[in-house]
């Protein structure tokens, strides 16, 4: 097999590994380990999907969790405040659609007289279980979710077409805590602080391949996690392979000299914000669903800042180091978290892991600018194009000394 | 709010003719092939603060925008706005209450100094090596944790402006050597964006520095003593002290305004401190070859300035800038490792009101976000969410100066080095 090779191998390996490993894994951590594997996809995600739109159109955004929070409050609001119902309850606001209801339950904010002020629950109270109202199916908020998440990424996309560099990070990362600011201050709808619950992923449990799984299981979260990275990893793939991933680097590398070999530029930044924050919305709206709640601290710069070391730790200039290094690095942190003892000082490695990782992540970038994990991959994919330059170079040093 | 569709109505008018007066006057000065630096701007506020009824004129006449015809629309816009505040909702508090309003008015003066201030740190480092320093908040929490630990937990009694000058130290030394260790590779082309680059190991030492202060100190909140206590005075007699009251810790002006001791103090040294920077900027051979580097980085190489020790100096100076900020408002505000997020923002924020890389913009812009955030919190009725909205009303400031001047009020749109590139 030739050396260029030898990354695709193993990237079909790892997946292939990924897609069989709940079933052979059986020691009696499974449901942690099940976890940090659904969050590592979930960082994976958000990893490359920010390395494509930093790393290959070079729009540093400092917004990727305030998008990621728009597609996790979108579909926790629509499943908290929309029901269907076959009678109408008479104390909500809500529209006939065809022989049903649709239910918008007011907004209380956090309160623990739910059962006198959330209309919902006193007509329910009043039906006394005769008439059962369904809550909206989750699906279709993942899909609002990600579809509000390109709104706000065309939105924001159109308002830093003209920024570059250091006032497009500002002015995400101010995007970012504005929208931070703004969820834990209107407590009435989002419950602020408290947090929004939301219903789980596979709220009634569901049945693949003749196997019925309750809602705590891990395997269903688990696929959905999984499949929803492939597809991204996919449509990436896709994308950078294509006129948009040449047109998206030239736009990169220089935006004038891009516009003047007839390069839609204005086209091409919004659509690689779209798309990137489509990615990132729909994986918050899935982690949402499968942690069960979020709050504005979700969007916090930290989560940010952990976004932003994994794709540079991994490599930032390929989307595919950027979700290799997310998964490797969510698991070194949480394998790290066991506190130890040195000659009678105790070290919270719950803190002292994330200040290793900081320094490594400058590390790597002084002195590892692509990252850890793609100069391994560009060893074997373009190492060959190096000894063959290295080749004709000496053949041809050696032909001008014999003459 | 009373009639709050008065309020809005008036805020939909002219957004309404600002956005139009913004797109309209720009294209009519591009097509009479004139300048339109200010275009956008000034049709913008024009727009919002006359309506149709400037506008036109404009439209028709094109005349060369002086500064006139650029600062009197927006004072027009903001006094529209406040008037149409104050017809909405007269018995607001910061429309009724004049003792209120004055009080606002001075606080935001005087946190707005402090603002400037850090912001000045910031803009100091833009200047000299185009980086927007994304750690800049973490100098202003080691400056403060500093002076908390020395006044408080390893030498107490200890004078405290000796601990403040500890937390400069200290930040001097983080920032001279971060710089050495980890910015000069941008200098030497090793970089293919060094802008980008710059953002990136700045968020690093941001993310590095807050977590090894929570490891180190702890996650709980602290807070530093008063440094001072004001002298009792009572002027201009003790039986009717109109003009002057002070106790330990607050000062009365006029029976009105009240100024709590912290904040006073920090304001009063941050004006030396920042008299003395001038001084050091305008007066020495090391300010004169900084600023000759902000200006032109090959021709000051060629004057015989060494630019890559300017950049570190540059570098550990703002950092110590933030750090001073940070001491002094330790004794005001409680303390935690993320203390530094909000203040950062906010001297982004002023720093591109003010144009990337002025010194007098940064303070001005402080002064102009100080009184904002005050106007925010003072009159939004539900004082709980104007509190919540603080890192917001920045944000409002950056968005508007974004779109309308993205240079910012002094902003120079070609600057040398790297960051003629924005």
């Amino acid at each position: 097999m030739p050396a260029r090779h030898v990354p695709n191998a193993a990237g079909v390996l790892v997946v292939a590994f990924l897609a069989v490993f709940p079933f052979v894994y059986t020691a009696a951590d499974y449901d942690y380990i099940m976890h940090i594997c659904i969050t590592a996809f979930f960082y994976a995600i958000l990893a490359s999907s920010w390395s494509m739109l930093s790393g290959y159109a070079g729009q540093f955004s400092f917004g990727h969790m305030g998008f990621m929070g728009i597609g996790a409050y979108t579909t926790g609001l629509f499943c908290h405040y929309l029901y269907l119902s076959p009678e109408p309850t008479r104390l909500c606001i809500e529209y006939p659609i065809g022989d049903l209801y649709l239910v918008v339950v007011n907004p209380i904010g956090v309160t623990s007289t739910t059962l006198t002020q959330d209309c919902l629950r006193q007509a329910l109270a009043a039906w006394d279980g005769s008439v059962a109202v369904t809550p909206m199916p989750v699906w279709l908020g993942i899909v609002l979710g990600t579809l509000m998440g390109g709104v706000f990424g065309l939105l924001i996309g159109l308002l830093v077409l003209r920024l570059r560099a250091a006032y497009l990070a500002l002015f995400t990362l101010g995007f970012a805590e504005i929208l931070r600011a703004t969820i834990s201050a209107e407590i009435e709808i989002t419950r602020g602080q408290a947090g929004l619950e939301l219903p789980h992923l596979f709220e009634n449990g569901v049945t693949i391949l003749g196997q019925t799984y309750d809602k705590t299981d891990k395997i269903p979260s688990y696929y959905a996690m999984f499949l929803l990275l492939l597809l991204c990893l996919g449509i990436l793939t896709w994308l950078s392979r294509s006129k948009f991933g040449l047109c998206v680097r030239a736009l990169r590398e220089d935006q004038d000299a891009a516009a003047a070999l007839g390069v839609n530029i204005i086209r091409y930044k919004i659509l690689v914000f779209v798309i990137t924050t489509m990615m990132a919305a729909a994986a918050g709206a899935v982690q949402a669903h499968y942690v069960g709640i979020i709050t504005p601290n979700n969007l916090f710069l930290l989560q940010m800042s952990l976004v932003v070391a994994m794709a540079v730790i991994g490599g930032i200039e390929n989307f595919a180091a950027a979700a290799v290094g997310a998964i490797i690095i969510e698991f070194a942190l949480e394998l790290l978290r066991n506190s130890f003892e040195i000659g009678g000082v105790t070290i919270d490695m719950t803190i002292w892991r994330l200040v290793f990782f900081g320094i490594l992540l400058m590390l790597t970038l002084r002195f590892s600018r692509n990252g850890l994990i793609a100069p391994l991959i560009d060893h074997f994919t373009r190492g060959h194009v190096a000894r063959e330059t290295v080749a004709a170079r000496t053949a041809a040093d050696r032909a001008g000394a014999s003459r | 709010m009373e009639t709050p569709n008065i309020f809005w109505g008036v805020i939909g008018w002219m957004i309404f003719w600002g956005v139009l007066g913004s797109v309209v006057t720009r294209r009519r000065y591009l097509h009479r092939d004139l300048d339109t630096t200010n275009a956008n701007f000034t049709g913008a506020m024009l727009g919002a603060a006359t309506g149709p009824i400037g506008l036109v004129p404009l439209w028709l006449r094109t005349p060369e925008l002086t500064n006139r015809l650029i600062v009197l629309p927006a004072i027009g816009s903001v006094t529209l706005i406040a008037a149409a505040f104050a017809f909405a909702d007269p018995g607001n508090n910061c429309v009724s209450n004049g003792a209120f309003v004055a009080s606002q008015i001075t606080n935001g003066l005087i946190i707005g100094i402090i603002y400037g201030f850090m912001a000045l740190g910031l803009t100091l480092i833009f200047s000299i090596l185009g980086v927007v320093s994304f750690a800049h908040g973490e100098f202003y929490m080691i400056g403060g944790m500093v002076v908390y630990f020395v006044t408080a937990v390893w030498l107490p009694g200890i004078n405290p402006l000796l601990a403040v000058l500890t937390a400069c130290l200290v930040a001097f030394a983080i920032g001279a050597a971060f710089e050495r260790l980890f910015l000069t590779p941008m200098y030497e082309g090793k970089v293919d964006r060094p802008v980008e680059y710059g953002i990136l190991v700045t968020f690093g030492l941001a993310f590095t520095l807050q977590y090894f202060v929570q490891a180190m100190a702890g996650a709980n909140p602290v807070k530093a003593r008063r440094f001072f206590d004001f002298p009792r005075l009572r002027w201009p007699s003790a039986e009717d002290p109109w003009l002057l009251r002070s106790s330990r810790g607050n000062v009365e002006l006029f029976d009105t305004v009240s100024i709590s001791n912290p904040r006073f103090v920090a304001a009063v040294i941050c004006i030396l401190v920042l008299i003395a920077l001038l001084g050091f900027l305008h007066r020495t051979w090391t300010g004169k070859a900084l600023r000759a580097v902000s200006q032109d980085r090959e021709a000051a190489a060629i004057a015989g300035i060494d630019p890559d020790r300017m950049n570190m100096l540059a570098f550990a100076l703002g950092g110590m800038i933030a750090a001073l900020a940070g001491a002094l408002l330790v004794q005001a505000f409680s303390w935690l490792p993320q203390v530094g997020n909000i203040p950062a923002m906010r001297s982004f924020v002023i720093v591109v009101l003010g144009g990337l890389g002025s010194l007098p913009g940064a303070f001005l812009g402080g002064i102009i976000v100080g009184l904002v955030e005050a106007a925010g919190t003072g009159c939004i009725p539900d004082a709980q969410k104007a509190a919540s909205y603080i890192p917001a009303y920045g944000m409002v400031v950056l968005t508007l100066t974004l779109l309308l001047r993205p240079t910012g009020l002094f902003g120079r749109r070609f600057a040398s080095g790297a960051h003629g590139k924005f």
